[in-house]
């Protein structure tokens, strides 16, 4: 089995570790090249320092000449690993190696005839002026260890300087890195919300697609899986339209056969009912068909300002004649106006749809409530309940399934086809609501619909 | 007799219509394909087009926008229920009014007989219509606006003569729905106002206003305002 490589974990690897290096390395640089300043209360202690290891060097000269003065500077720097150098007051070196490096200090020290301090790749520097016994004064240069002190704490703005070269520089690597790491995967985020609001044709971006890692991999797996969900649907859709116009076809020649039939006369019994099976046929088809639209929306849908409460009376009284045939009043209480945004069309048979199973199973002679109100501004609710026999309770959540039927007989009686509830649960969800039954007391079924509610300000 | 022609892939559905409509003295024609049928909506012999929009070959709406661009003989378009975006679409395309397929024969020759009850029934006696720089003769079939003929459909003319006739006054939506297709105005029917916003293209604005005003939840009225001499 060949190996994987797992190049996003190496590139994240990777690249955090030349996040920590190249941190790591700045701070270096800036302690050791940066400026440094050495504060004014070492200087004494600095002094006497350098003044004895100075003295020594200046009276092995004066004992044993310039080679004695060499070989006991030579001693220093094996022992202490530090550079040190002896001149005379014209700056001419005496004993000592590289001495050329202090060469800007030692001007100063020679014109000011002061002791000069400095910093340099992390050691301090000092340059004094030695009496010398003859009445000669020379002067004599050296390292001294500082330890991190000298890097840190010996100059405010230095330290703070450091500290914000480090930062950023880690800071825009990580910026870099995470801009690497997160760009694709907001990009593919967006590009699957855009499928799941229906955008069917969305696909993640080609230069995604071309990446060699795992989020390149991840965005071609997603394409594919984006035309494949695109080619079902499309398939779904377009096998839906074709068992509507394989269905429909017959029914629109038997519509017009049996007219034919009956010679364009109305009342002959065998006729009507004939008549009115195929208007229920063509409905129930019509239904199965907004069901499937529901599930796989083929195009966005017309969203308006929809004054619920408008609606529901306009369906009340649609419903009015129906509800008098069977003997039933209905009741609507309807406070105040609730708008809500959303297919006016859509909301409209979903309410419909409760308000006339309601009609179907109260008992005649009994009533209907539907109410419409507000609540806490954030949602309107729908509360539509009848007084029939209700429904067992496991069975609530299961009448909003297409095809549900509770008792077999009392659907034969009324000729429900089990689809208006199912319709109106996918509508309300499509608008962001819910909707649920419960059983009132003492009797009755009570269907409470929640959609989100808006303002009549934001009519468009 | 009124000869109309009806333009369905469904050959048994046009026999069926056929023997139904004679029934109701109506002389039919079928054609079964788009091209077929853009060459007899053409041929000047109908005084009405049925056209179903699900049609193999040319679509419905390419008939239909075809037929358009010469001809405003009366249009109604067949579709299936639900198709909203087909339905308007045809009645933007210039389609005269719908009928959802299947449908209760009935309720097609009603439509139909509405619609040449507008188009072809006497119009002898009626005097035109003059409303500021529009100008519109039932008699003759003629609509201009500054002196330029307007190219209207047959349910447009109707529809902007019941407007002229109560140039000022609102006529509503359900008395125009009535009067002009003659049938009910149904809920979420957006006949009209599809036929009112086509008219609105075709006669332009007056002095960066609309001609027809849309009155919110009632209806339309036709703008009459003071011209200055």
């Amino acid at each position: 089995m060949k190996l994987k490589i797992p190049t996003l974990f190496l590139k994240i690897f990777f690249w955090f570790w030349a996040t920590a290096i190249a941190t790591g390395i700045s701070l270096l640089i800036t302690f050791v090249f940066g400026p440094g300043r050495v504060p004014a209360r070492w200087h004494s202690s600095l002094t006497d320092t350098a003044r004895s290891s100075g003295m020594i060097a200046l009276a092995e000269l004066e004992r044993g000449g310039v080679p004695a003065a060499s070989s006991y500077i030579r001693r220093f720097e094996r022992d202490t690993q530090l550079r040190a150098c002896l001149f005379d007051l014209d700056r001419n070196p005496i004993a000592g190696q590289g001495c050329e490096t202090f060469a800007d200090m030692l001007f100063r020290a020679a014109s000011s005839r002061s002791a000069q301090f400095g910093v340099r790749y992390g050691l301090v520097r000092v340059v004094l002026i030695l009496p010398g016994s003859g009445g000669h004064d020379y002067i004599f240069a050296t390292e001294l260890p500082a330890g991190p002190r000298a890097a840190f704490g010996m100059d405010k703005s230095a330290v703070f300087l450091r500290f914000a070269v480090a930062l950023s520089v880690s800071g825009f690597i990580c910026y870099l890195l995470t801009l690497y790491l997160t760009g694709p995967i907001l990009h593919l985020r967006q590009a699957a919300q855009q499928l799941a609001e229906g955008r069917l044709s969305t696909r993640a971006a080609i230069d995604l697609e071309r990446r060699g890692d795992e989020l390149g991999a991840l965005g071609r797996d997603f394409n594919t899986m984006a035309a494949r969900i695109e080619e079902l649907i499309s398939r779904q859709r377009q096998l839906i339209l074709d068992i509507s116009h394989e269905l429909r076809s017959p029914l629109a020649r038997l519509n017009v056969a049996l007219d034919l039939a009956r010679g364009g006369k109305a009342g002959n019994l065998p006729f009507d009912h004939m008549e009115s099976d195929l208007v229920r046929l063509n409905e129930t088809i019509g239904r199965l068909l907004t069901i499937a639209r529901l599930d796989a929306p083929a195009v966005p849908m017309e969203m308006t300002t929809v004054n619920i409460t408008d609606l529901l009376g306009r369906i009340v009284d649609d419903a009015g004649f129906e509800a008098q045939k069977r003997d039933v009043a209905v009741n609507l209480a309807a406070p105040e106006p609730c708008y809500a945004r959303g297919n006016a069309k859509l909301l409209h048979s979903a309410i419909e749809n409760v308000v006339r199973n309601a009609i179907r199973y109260t008992p005649a002679g009994s009533s209907v409530d539907v109410s419409i109100r507000r609540e806490d501004q954030s949602r309107v609710l729908l509360v539509v309940r009848d007084h029939g026999s209700g429904v067992p309770e496991k069975d609530l959540k299961k009448i909003f399934q297409p095809f549900y039927r509770v008792a077999e007989a009392r659907d034969r009686e009324s000729g429900g086809v089990g689809l208006g509830l199912a319709i109106a649960d996918r509508v309300i969800r499509i608008h962001g609501g819910a909707i649920r039954a419960e059983n009132a007391r003492p009797s009755g079924l009570q269907v409470i619909i929640e959609i989100p509610a808006t303002d009549p300000t934001s009519v468009s | 007799m009124d000869r109309v022609l009806i333009v369905d892939d469904d050959i048994e559905l046009c026999e069926l219509l056929a023997a139904r409509m004679s029934d109701e003295g109506f002389a039919i024609e079928a054609v079964h394909d788009g091209a077929r049928g853009l060459e007899r909506a053409l041929s000047r012999e109908h005084s009405l087009v049925v056209l179903d929009l699900m049609l193999p070959g040319m679509g419905g709406l390419e008939v239909l926008s075809r037929v358009r661009q010469q001809s405003p003989i009366p249009v109604l378009i067949l579709t299936a229920r639900g198709e909203d975006v087909d339905r308007i679409l045809g009645l933007e395309i210039g389609a005269d009014d719908y009928v959802s397929k299947p449908f209760n024969p009935r309720e097609l020759i009603a439509r139909i007989r509405a619609i040449l009850r507008r188009t072809v029934r006497t119009t002898a006696g009626k005097h035109p219509l003059v409303v500021g720089d529009m100008r519109l003769d039932p008699a003759a079939r003629e609509a201009r606006i500054q002196g330029r003929p307007l190219s209207l459909t047959s349910v447009e003319f109707a529809l902007l003569e019941m407007l002229l006739e109560h140039a000022g006054r609102i006529v509503t939506r359900e008395e125009l729905t009535e009067t002009v297709l003659g049938r009910k105005l149904g809920p979420f029917d957006r006949v009209i106002d599809v036929h009112v916003s086509n008219i609105r293209k075709k006669l332009g604005t007056n002095q960066e206003t609309e001609r027809i005003k849309a009155i919110r939840g009632s209806g339309y009225l036709f703008v009459v305002r003071a011209e200055p001499r």
